[in-house]
């Protein structure tokens, strides 16, 4: 019945040894320039040779459409881009043999996360490196669960619990340090006086990781560098809350058109989501799902009495999980002068999106975006909030914004605008952020005003109280969350003292 | 800053995408005191710098130092500090003009060149706050000005001709304007099938009404009073017409009424200076805010701009332009510069025979004439004016005038007809070949270029055709779709815009020498991408040649998608019409010769007319074959006399649909008549008689018995009643069940413990309830897979099967009557689902009412793969019953309204106990019934879901048996199960149908192992997969249950000998983007004929659908031949129409 056919099937390389170790040189990237940096520390410190790919530009853009499938993301364009772009380097630049380029480099990434395309970056990755001539190419990918896809118990990429807790840790320091640089550089008084501290505490930070030691020291060593920075926080500027799509609201680069910049330059305040934040999503996850599976009732019964551990094994593992990661965030928030910053409380989120979004939906955010927006309306948390997301993101733009419709009705108070990022067009993206930007400059200003109103205080004195009060002055210090606008909130606290 | 604004005048300028508007107001008054709107040519800082020259000759005292400036616009960012001007964003801006002018307005919509803005206002009832919620169209929506113009250049008509059409709503024909590019694509369909360009420009003003009321409003209603701003809004009579209609229908629908003592039509206004709200409302933001204002610099500025500033900010955005350093233009110019044609003498005096080819393009007309041996004696072009039987007749004329002008007479052997108009001048002209454009390319340039071509690469104005050649036969092709379409009449639009002649662009290229890094893709990004470059300050010379370079990527990496193009062969031809821009066979070249050592690129010497020229040579060979020509003539074609007609007698009345047809009616100086339909949407549509409808419908029937559509058939089946649940068991019969609980105070482990007790049923009463409760089910996305488990669980609980109703199939009708309701734009099977909704709230509800609506979020199936990492449906199927609960609840809970409640809990079809689970959570109170019935009915519906695969695969097989024993071709169809719905699939299947090809669907393959397994033995014994229904050796990564399937599916066809493969997806899909390269290699490699057809959307592109089919028809004719005769190592021609 069948002719002799050729068929196509996928290698899929993944082999990386023990003895490969030595000579071999670990990609990776994807989040913000501080938490690579701070990653490929930590990583190095572990005796892996680990090197973060530059932040993904419009070539690298360019890299991914030409090699990738057609219809993607940008978010795949960009990062598989990224890689391809990189190894281009290395080959026409660098002049490194496509043997040497193999035998000697792999890509390390995240996957899984299912219904998302997220789940099937990895694909694209091979597809990509086929088509640009770097077959054989080894792209390596851990899921959340842990577990490593390599078919040798030599793995030359041991994913320990000390692997992991190490990631982890660099991860969070990106956190905290790029939360204070966005609290300070808006309100700074001498510009790009908040990037150079912010440059001396990455230094800082990744020597201590490199060394292994010293880490608390060396956020205490940030706080009194970043307390040194000049600020204003007297004036009334409107707070963003920047939520969406994982990538595209995370990178700095291209990928969302250096939004954040942007914002900045706007005379905007940006709240960005902690990259830890959707550790914590995952945790939720497998919780909620192991506790919603754990009493059901089987089909088949087997007709004889037992006892089952494994679900509650899992719950309490998850739940230290949690915790561990809780305390260590908050901890290193304390080092560094973080002050008044709170995670997540996921579900607390789970909560309030259900009615919308049921938590069942997974993919991307799922509930979280909704979830987010009703927070930051109830509890006044900012002015606008941006979700951002790349055309054609399936749980964002496809779902989530619909129902942000229903939300957008029910709180009439809210602003908030969806955008989608392809890579190119900024005008257009950065012409509707203005557009929102307007209401939320007047909201900041009118809820300045009330906060002047309220306290009695006018600006003059204000300004006096806060220079009486040097602490209040520091860039490190925040004032305390009362209304959504950091100078109305630092208004309340002076007339409070 | 205040005292800037009032001690003089104040200037709102407003720079678009395409005009600058400028306005002159007294800051005490608010009035307008001085004017001007022109379009800019992409030269904004030159005419914006004209303009204030105008204004400060008006007003001296601005040079004074005396007024300021407040700029708006999507231009405006570079020149607003050139001029000393505050930016504000322009929905601000109209918003404050807006309030400051019409206080009562509630609804504001602007239309642009390329940006479309709703703002509405909204008064808080309790607070009595305004709100204002603003919304702008995303890029695939852009283009609306824009959109207009291009298709303007189609049609032939003059802007004061457009300034004057009357808006005809009994004449629309279907226009899709979710894309600019879309639209063009239809437009050229409607204008080549003979629709008064009147018609197709009003249809798009309507379809472009309807898109933004579908998209842009985000699901809330325009309130009354209603204004309609910006140059399109202001300008076109007939766009504010449509409007007017429109928006009316959307508040009777939603029970809106606008005003109790006006029409509605009266409540939506064009206010005077509606082109000048958004420069107005920038002077109302300077006059209403305390910001401290620039020093206005004027014109003086702008020069000092144009002067100095503009290069050194765009190096490092800009690449080189199209001349490289080493580039010697006049070589160039010597190799690629096609001759003039010189026509060969002719004997005068003599007949001179020949063939005449044809080729009605999308933007123009093309026709030659050659003599027996093939030579080119004559040929001539025409930029379409719209109707293609005119173009015709001209083009016939000049052939006739040019042969008669070398003293001879020309005696017309034979004709042919290919492009867009090749049906209508079939039916018209009686022609002896009607050829799919694919085909005349491929014999046009073998017949100048030679049988050793490797690479035919044909540009017109709408479609790029990419064709590989194998020993001199077309060995695969990739075409455009509608999302890579328009390239060629990109660079000619532009040129427009830039009132550049079109034969100049390449000399105003070459001057760049710099050019700005475009994006390539679909052609309204491009656009987009234009704006932003002009934005930043590019020159028309640099746009130009940055577009120049983008071609080639478009061509190569988005329609080809083959990165390696040395894979190809070293020989390639340029053809069709853009080549005789030489600035694009640069960029063509050199990325050619880039890419492919020893590369041998060769432009075709009548590119123009390739598709003529083929259709003349298919015309010869024709009429050799049969002996005479059918041609009506050259005199009587010349003088072919022709009327078109679109009113209430030439509407369809065969179905539901009611499409509006155009009739042709052709005749003859003999007096012989014709006639050609357009504009239907289906077979129905070609017939005017009832007996000639069921005439249609016998032939259909013999072709359905003979050629089974087992989609169809799926389509149906899925739906119906066809499994008879088991009746539910008698309260007290025993049953084996298990009670699971949580030890130590429900913290601790699980404790599962075996229970054996009797059947709990419900209540009389509620099996009473129960048998009288009606259900309405849409007929959407994943229940085209589980719709029997729907059905049977609900049989089983006593819901009689009459009251389980489920919405009809996807239809356009249905769509345009129930798909207001959009918040989002996401793949057209997800957005469908609300105009189900609203058929069972409404049509449905109005004949039966119906109690419940359940649309369960689906989140994973069950899937009959192994070793796969996750069953998970696409997160936009999933979540869309949120998205409809949403968009029906919004404003006012329409469920409610209608006395209907509405189900839209989680489903999870993978683990079928967490699934009973859920069903009982869902139904246990509305139903009122037990867990033991609840438990029952789920086996029930397993039971149900089992025969259903079971029939279809029974079916599949016989299909593939005997096509094995009749060594026939199957066509299997890939899709995602909602494909299934002939309102997604287009009805393409039928047309293989309707050749003779029968059609097997995913789930009517058969899924026995032992079946199979000859199939697969060899990946098997390779150790590559563990089982037949693995698919790890292609895709490790399978999460996505539908997409799995498709490439298992993938892998079976690439296995099969007697199947080929049509691929369908939809337009957004981001679960199928993934695996479009794995498809495309595992079907190329086993060289399986393949059809894709990718980016499906909401409009059916019958044009380019058409040549598809067609063109896989020609390589399956060719296939199943050499199928037929058993040859060895069979040359499998495959096509691929990703783009």
């Amino acid at each position: 019945m069948q002719n002799v056919v050729a068929q196509w099937y996928d290698p899929n390389p993944r082999t990386f040894s023990k003895a490969q170790r030595g000579h071999t040189t670990l990609l990776f990237g994807g989040l913000t320039a501080m938490h690579d940096s701070l990653i490929e520390a930590a990583v190095s410190a572990l005796g892996y040779r680990l090197q973060a790919l530059p932040c993904p530009d419009r070539d690298a853009l360019q890299c991914g459409k030409e090699f990738g499938n057609r219809g993607q993301c940008n978010p795949t364009y960009f990062t598989v881009g990224n890689l391809i772009k990189y190894l281009i380097h290395l080959r026409d630049v660098d002049g490194l043999s496509h043997e040497q380029i193999i035998n000697d480099y792999l890509f390390v990434t995240a996957g899984a996360c299912g219904p998302c395309r997220f789940g099937m970056y990895v694909t694209e990755y091979r597809k990509a490196l086929r088509d640009a001539g770097f077959g054989g190419f080894r792209v390596l990918l851990f899921e959340n669960a842990g577990s490593l896809h390599q078919s040798e118990s030599d793995t030359g990429l041991e994913l320990t619990a000390s692997f992991f807790v190490t990631l982890l840790k660099a991860a969070m320091l990106g956190d905290v340090v790029n939360a204070m640089g966005y609290r300070i550089r808006p309100y700074e008084v001498v510009a790009g006086s908040t990037d150079a501290a912010l440059e001396e505490c990455r230094a800082l930070l990744c020597a201590a990781l490199r060394k292994r030691r010293g880490l608390r020291h060396a956020l205490r060593q940030c706080r009194r560098r970043l307390a040194t920075v000049p600020v204003n926080r007297l004036q009334a500027k409107p707070k963003v809350s920047i939520i969406g799509e994982f990538w595209a609201m995370t990178t700095e680069g291209e990928g969302n058109y250096q939004l954040q910049r942007f914002l900045e330059a706007e005379g905007a305040e940006c709240e960005v989501q902690a990259v830890v934040s959707w550790v914590l999503y995952s945790i939720w996850e497998a919780s909620y799902d192991t506790r919603e599976r754990m009493l059901l009732r089987s089909e088949h019964p087997t007709g004889r009495r037992h006892w089952e551990f494994a679900p509650l094994q899992r719950l309490l593992l998850l739940r230290l999980g949690r915790v561990v990661l809780q305390r260590c965030f908050y901890r290193y928030a304390h080092h560094i002068g973080l002050a008044g910053y709170h995670l997540p409380d996921m579900d607390e989120l789970a909560r309030i999106g259900h009615d919308y979004y049921t938590n069942e939906l997974r993919g991307g955010e799922g509930h979280m975006e909704v979830a987010k927006l009703i927070q930051g309306v109830t509890q006044q948390k900012a002015h606008l909030t941006l979700s951002i997301k790349p055309f054609g993101c399936m749980p964002s733009s496809g779902v989530s914004d619909g129902v942000q419709s229903l939300v957008t009705a029910r709180y009439p108070e809210a602003n908030f605008l969806a955008v989608e990022t392809t890579g190119d067009g900024a005008i257009n993206v950065h012409s509707r952020v203005q557009m929102a930007l307007f209401r939320a400059r007047q909201k900041a200003e009118d809820e300045y005003q009330a906060a002047l109103q309220a306290t009695g205080i006018d600006g003059e004195q204000a300004t006096t109280r806060l220079a009486m009060r040097r602490r209040c002055c520091q860039a490190t210090h925040y004032p305390t969350h009362q209304v959504a606008g950091t100078a109305a909130n630092l208004l309340y606290e002076l007339a409070r003292q | 800053m205040r005292a800037n604004v009032d001690n003089g005048p104040v200037i709102g300028i407003d720079v678009g995408s395409t005009t600058v508007k400028c306005t002159v107001v007294d800051p005490a008054t608010l009035a307008i005191r001085w004017s001007r709107y022109q379009r800019h040519e992409a030269r904004q800082a030159q005419m914006l710098a004209q303009m204030l020259e105008a204004a400060e000759a008006e007003y001296p005292a601005l040079k004074d130092g005396a007024g300021c400036a407040f700029i708006t616009g999507s231009g405006a960012g570079p020149l607003a500090e050139a001029v000393g001007a505050c930016f504000v964003q322009e929905v601000n801006a109209v918003t404050l003009a807006v309030e400051q002018l019409h206080p009562e307005v509630r609804s504001v919509i602007e239309l642009g060149g390329q940006d479309a803005k709703i703002i509405l206002f909204q008064d808080d009832p309790v607070s009595g706050a305004r709100r204002v919620i603003t919304s702008m169209n995303d890029k695939c929506a852009s283009g609306t000005g824009a959109t207009l113009d291009k298709c303007l250049l189609k049609t032939g008509m003059s802007h004061a001709e457009l300034a004057e059409l009357h808006f005809d709503p009994e004449r629309l024909h279907h226009v899709a304007a979710k894309c600019g590019v879309f639209a063009e694509t239809d437009t050229v369909n409607l204008i080549k099938a003979g629709v008064p360009p009147g018609e197709v420009m009003n249809s798009l003003a309507d379809a472009i009404v309807m898109q933004n009321l579908l998209v842009l409003t985000r699901g809330n209603t325009l309130q009354a009073q209603v204004l309609l701003l910006g140059g399109p809004n202001a300008y076109l009579p007939f766009l504010q017409a449509a409007w007017r209609l429109r928006i009316p229908q959307t508040w009777a629908e939603r029970g809106y009424i606008p005003h109790n003592d006006k029409h509605p039509e009266a409540c939506i206004r064009v206010p005077d200076n509606a082109q000048y709200y958004a420069a107005f409302g920038a002077v109302v933001f300077g006059v209403q805010t305390a910001g401290e204002p620039l020093a206005y610099r004027g014109a003086a500025g702008i020069h000092a701009f144009i002067r100095d500033g503009r290069r050194a900010r765009l190096g490092e955005m800009a690449g080189p332009g199209l001349l490289k350093e080493n580039d010697d233009l006049e070589v160039f110019r010597q190799q690629y510069q096609l001759p003039a044609f010189h026509p060969p003498a002719l004997p005068a005096g003599t007949c001179v025979g020949g063939y005449i080819g044809l080729d009605g393009g999308s933007t123009s007309s093309k026709a030659v004439l050659i003599d027996e041996q093939g030579e080119l004696l004559a040929k001539t072009y025409r930029l379409s004016q719209g109707n293609p039987i005119e173009d015709a007749r001209m083009l016939l004329a000049q052939l006739r005038d040019q042969v008669s002008t070398r003293g001879c007479q020309l005696e017309v052997l034979g004709f042919g007809a290919t492009g867009y108009a090749a049906d209508v001048l079939d039916q018209a002209l009686c022609a002896d070949a009607n050829l799919v454009e694919t085909v005349a390319h491929m014999m046009s340039a073998q017949r100048y270029c030679g049988d050793d071509v490797d690479v035919i690469c044909d540009i017109g104005g709408q479609d790029i055709k990419v064709l590989f050649l194998q020993n001199g036969v077309i060995k695969s092709f990739r075409l455009s779709n509608q999302c890579s379409a328009g390239n060629g009449m990109l660079l000619q639009a532009m040129a427009d815009q830039f009132g550049v002649a079109l034969h100049d662009f390449a000399d105003v290229a070459f001057q760049a020498r710099l050019a700005p890094r475009f994006s390539y893709g679909c052609a309204v990004f491009l656009d987009a991408d234009r704006v932003n470059f002009q934005k930043e300050g590019f020159s028309r010379e640099e746009l130009f040649a940055g577009l120049a370079q983008v071609l080639p990527k478009n061509i190569w990496q988005y329609v080809v998608q083959i990165p390696r193009l040395a894979e190809l062969g070293r020989r390639f031809v340029l053809q069709g019409g853009t080549q005789y821009n030489l600035a694009a066979v640069k960029a063509q070249v050199d990325y050619i010769c880039a890419r492919v050592p020893g590369a041998e690129v060769r432009v075709h010497p009548h590119c123009g007319e390739a598709g003529a020229i083929g259709a003349a040579l298919e015309a010869r060979r024709q009429v050799a074959q049969h002996g005479q020509s059918r041609f009506i003539g050259l005199e009587s074609a010349i003088h072919l006399e022709y009327t078109t007609r679109t009113d209430a007698t030439t509407r369809c009345t065969f179905c539901d649909n009611h499409c509006t047809r155009t009739f042709i009616d052709t005749r003859t100086p003999q007096g012989s008549t014709s006639r050609y339909i357009a504009g239907f949407s289906c077979e129905k549509g070609t017939v005017e008689s009832r007996q000639a409808v069921v005439a249609l419908n016998q032939t259909r029937k013999r072709l359905k018995a003979r050629y089974p559509n087992l989609v169809d058939y799926e389509a149906e089946a899925v739906f119906r009643h066809s499994y008879k649940p088991v009746p539910l068991p008698a309260t007290g019969s025993p049953v084996d069940d298990e009670a699971v609980s949580r030890i130590w105070f429900g913290h601790g482990p699980v404790r599962r413990r075996p229970v054996h007790r009797i059947f709990v049923r419900s209540s009389d009463a509620a099996c009473a309830r129960r048998a009288e409760l009606r259900i309405g089910i849409p007929r959407v996305l994943n229940h085209y897979l589980v719709a029997p488990f729907l059905r049977t669980y609900l049989e089983s609980l006593g819901i009689g099967s009459r009251n389980i109703v489920f919405s009809d199939q996807s239809s356009e009708d249905l769509w345009l009557e129930g798909g207001k309701y959009g918040s989002v734009d996401p793949c057209y099977p997800a957005k469908v689902t609300l105009a189900h909704i609203h058929q069972l709230l409404h049509a449905k509800q109005a004949r039966h009412p119906l109690d419940v609506i359940w649309f369960p979020c689906i989140t994973h199936t069950a899937s009959f793969l192994s070793h796969i990492m996750g069953s998970n449906t696409c997160p936009v199927l999933a979540g869309t019953p949120k998205v409809a609960r949403a968009a029906f609840t919004k404003e006012r809970d329409l469920f409610a309204a209608a006395g209907v409640a509405f189900i839209d809990r989680v489903l999870n079809f993978e683990l079928t106990a967490l699934l009973r689970q859920q069903l009982f959570e869902t139904w246990g109170e509305h139903l009122d019934i037990t867990m033991d019935e609840n438990d029952w009915a789920c086996k029930q519906g397993w039971a149900a879901m089992a025969t259903c695969d079971h029939n279809l695969e029974t079916r599949g097989r016989a299909l593939l048996d005997k096509a094995v024993a009749d060594n026939r071709l199957v066509l299997l169809m890939l899709g995602r199960p909602y494909h299934n719905d002939p309102g997604l699939n287009h009805e393409v299947l039928e047309e293989f149908q309707a050749l003779g090809y029968p059609v097997l669907s995913l789930r009517a393959i058969p899924k026995d192992p032992a079946w199979l397994q000859p199939l697969f033995r060899d990946d098997l014994r390779a150790g590559r997969i563990a089982d037949v229904f693995d698919i790890r050796d292609v895709w490790p990564e399978n999460y996505s249950v539908n997409s799995a399937q498709k490439v298992w599916a993938a892998k079976f066809a690439a296995r099969h000998p007697h199947v080929a493969v049509v691929d369908l997806s939809s337009f957004k899909c981001g679960h199928d983007a993934p695996t479009y390269g794995m498809i495309d290699k595992i079907l190329a490699t086993s060289r399986t004929p393949f059809l894709t057809l990718h980016d499906l959307d909401a409009n059916k592109p019958g044009g380019s659908i058409k040549i598809r089919v067609q063109t896989f028809a020609y390589a399956l004719e060719r296939y199943g031949q050499q199928l037929a005769v058993g040859s060895e190592g069979i040359t499998m021609p495959h096509h691929t129409a990703s783009g």
